[in-house]
């Protein structure tokens, strides 16, 4: 039993992270019906961002609340200018070319992206400053439970609540809803499509980067090439949930999660992929558009 | 009927017959694994670029003709040349199998299970199931083709295996557009739902051109087991297949010069450029964006506009 809920607490630490990191899929294939294979590195990237905002501004000196939330607001700020600029280089000039081309070009940016960072970095592994957030630790009742887990679990439901309440809420948000359903009526309704694009890219670029800071702190460990396996992984979960669909990539993210803490916890480690990949088809044959169903307006 | 295009074909042929003679043993294996690549991308196109499938798992196929040839001849002793028709086999079975449940979902649906399924296949291999697959080192001292005490052992010789499995592929295919897969395949692609409508099963011919690719590109994997003489499961990862996948789309879809422009792009390229090991992979990467911006259908891409070109016959 202890196990149980030790692996119950890890996996929707996890789940977390693969939900914030879904729902920059899961917006992105919502409006452009594209898989943005360039945002799992983007997530690596901000990891690394985040590394040297910290370096930079406050070397190795002792942390403070204002300290944590410059590294996330400075990080979030740049990885979302670089998600943009990855839009106008990259995607805009292929919005009507055949799917696949944006597809090839969406491969090309993830590996510009993973192999700037290499550069940049270095290609070996980079360790994570440990004093961004306080090393306290709960035991309850046998399960231990520490600092990082309970800020990833309460900044993310804070930011995905956030963010639902945005999109049904907001005029921008019923905007995007509304150019995610038709981009050409929602021009004839006089939406500046390419501004909610951006915007699109904007959050989840941010959402991406924070994902990627609390990688950083959860694992300590990061590498130029970690992107490619939390991008798949959110992107699985986004299909779990229903592509194009806000709440089920942030549902999905999190039985994915808890889904891989069981599986690592009671079956094997060696097999998880497997077991990730099996239960994607099997929801795939069983239910195509996912749990919540997608949002996707399929066009005949 | 002679046209450019058949000269040009002609000439390349002609060259890559003689290629052997003017090179040292390095770039003789460059133009092996050319020749080999280049007959997994063509499989890659029949199903990608021909069906139309989503497809980004075809090292799965490439790997299982490997692995099939490998695992016969070191844990079994089989001599190569039996090994050839199971390396064919297998992958056809494994690809109707894996593919028959989900042939119907959407393309996008289709990209992320066949990367699940190349995820699987690494994991297999990577775990040693039932200590057949030598784990992550895989397996080494793959025997040579022999036939009647002959040993066609040196590189000279695999080159030109290659190129008769390559000019093979190349027959299969010309057979293919101008048989009735051929004119299915060209409905389905333009308008699945017409194609449909006017009583073509898109389901048959789609998981026929899985099939049929897999096929091929277990043949492929099983000469280039024997050209590295080992097997390992990173020559079989999602980055290999990847390659495939943007070989067919650089190159350009369902284009025969187009998919061999892309192998040469995607893989003789890099090879000339090797000192630039560091920075190579970022070329690579915004050279993929940018020739998707310039030439959204690939750099070769199909040429008869709307209309087919078996329907073109006898206009002119």
């Amino acid at each position: 039993m202890d196990i149980f809920l030790q692996q119950m607490v890890n996996g929707l630490t996890i789940g977390s992270l693969y939900a914030l990191v879904a729902l920059g899929y899961t917006m992105v294939y919502g409006v452009m019906r594209l898989i943005n294979f360039a945002h799992g590195d983007l997530v690596a990237f901000s990891a690394f961002i985040g590394l040297s905002v910290y370096a930079q501004i406050f070397g190795e000196s002792i942390t403070s609340l204002v300290a944590v939330i410059t590294v996330f607001v400075f990080t979030a700020a740049i990885v979302a200018f670089v998600g943009v600029l990855l839009e106008r280089l990259a995607y805009r000039p292929l919005r009507t070319a055949p799917r696949l081309s944006a597809v090839v070009s969406a491969l090309g940016a993830g590996l510009v992206i993973q192999n700037s960072v290499m550069l940049i970095w270095g290609p070996n592994m980079k360790i994570f400053p440990s004093n961004l957030f306080p090393s306290t630790i709960w035991e309850i009742g046998g399960i231990v439970i520490t600092f990082t887990q309970v800020m990833i679990l309460g900044v993310s439901s804070v930011l995905m609540v956030g963010l639902y309440f945005f999109i049904h809420q907001t005029k921008i948000g019923t905007a995007i809803r509304a150019v995610a359903i038709d981009q050409d009526a929602a021009k004839l309704m006089g939406i500046n499509v390419n501004r909610i694009i951006m915007i699109i890219f904007i959050i989840g670029s941010a959402l991406g980067a924070v994902a990627g800071l609390f990688i950083g702190t959860y694992y300590r460990g990061i590498t130029f090439d970690m992107g490619w396996m939390y991008g798949l992984n959110a992107f699985v979960a986004a299909i779990m949930g229903g592509i194009g669909n806000i709440p089920g990539a942030m549902l999905g993210g999190l039985l994915l999660g808890l889904f891989n803490a069981m599986i690592t916890g009671y079956i094997s480690t060696q097999w998880a992929e497997t077991f990730t990949f099996v239960l994607l088809i099997g929801i795939l044959v069983l239910r195509p558009t996912g749990i919540l169903g997608e949002t996707v307006a399929e066009k005949v | 009927m002679m046209n450019k295009t058949s000269l040009i074909a002609i000439a390349l042929l002609v060259f890559m017959g003689f290629f052997p003679l003017f090179v040292d043993s390095a770039w003789l294996a460059v133009g092996t694994t050319f020749l080999v690549f280049a007959v997994v991308a063509l499989s890659q196109d029949i199903i990608l670029g021909r069906a139309g499938v989503f497809h980004m798992g075809h090292a799965v196929f490439f790997g299982l003709g490997a692995y099939t040839t490998a695992i016969l001849n070191v844990n079994f002793g089989l001599p190569i040349l039996a090994t050839w028709a199971p390396a064919v086999l297998i992958p056809m079975l494994v690809a109707f199998i894996m593919v028959a449940p989900i042939i119907h979902l959407r393309g996008d649906y289709l990209l992320v299970a066949t990367i699940g399924f190349n995820i699987i296949f690494i994991q297999v291999l990577e775990n040693d199931v039932f200590g057949l697959t030598g784990g992550p080192n895989g397996l080494f001292g793959i025997d040579v083709v022999r036939l009647f005490g002959y040993d066609f052992s040196s590189q000279t010789h695999m080159y030109y295996m290659a190129f008769i499995l390559l000019g093979l592929t190349l027959l299969i295919m010309r057979n293919l557009d101008k048989s009735k897969f051929g004119r299915a395949m060209f409905y389905i692609h333009k308008d699945e739902i017409a194609a449909q409508s006017m009583g073509i099963n898109v389901r048959y011919f789609k998981l026929y051109a899985f099939i049929l690719g897999a096929g091929i590109a277990g043949a492929a994997g099983s000469m280039f087991s024997v050209q590295y003489s080992a097997v390992s499961p990173e020559a079989f990862n999602v980055t290999q297949s990847i390659m495939f996948f943007t070989i067919v789309l650089v190159g350009g879809s369902a284009s025969l010069p187009g998919v061999l422009i892309g192998t040469f792009i995607m893989f003789v390229l890099p090879e000339m450029f090797r000192e630039f090991e560091t920075a190579r992979y970022l070329v690579f990467g915004i050279a993929m964006i940018l020739t998707m911006i310039l030439r959204p259908r690939g750099i070769w891409p199909v040429r008869f506009g709307n209309i087919p070109d078996f329907l073109k016959k006898g206009v002119k």
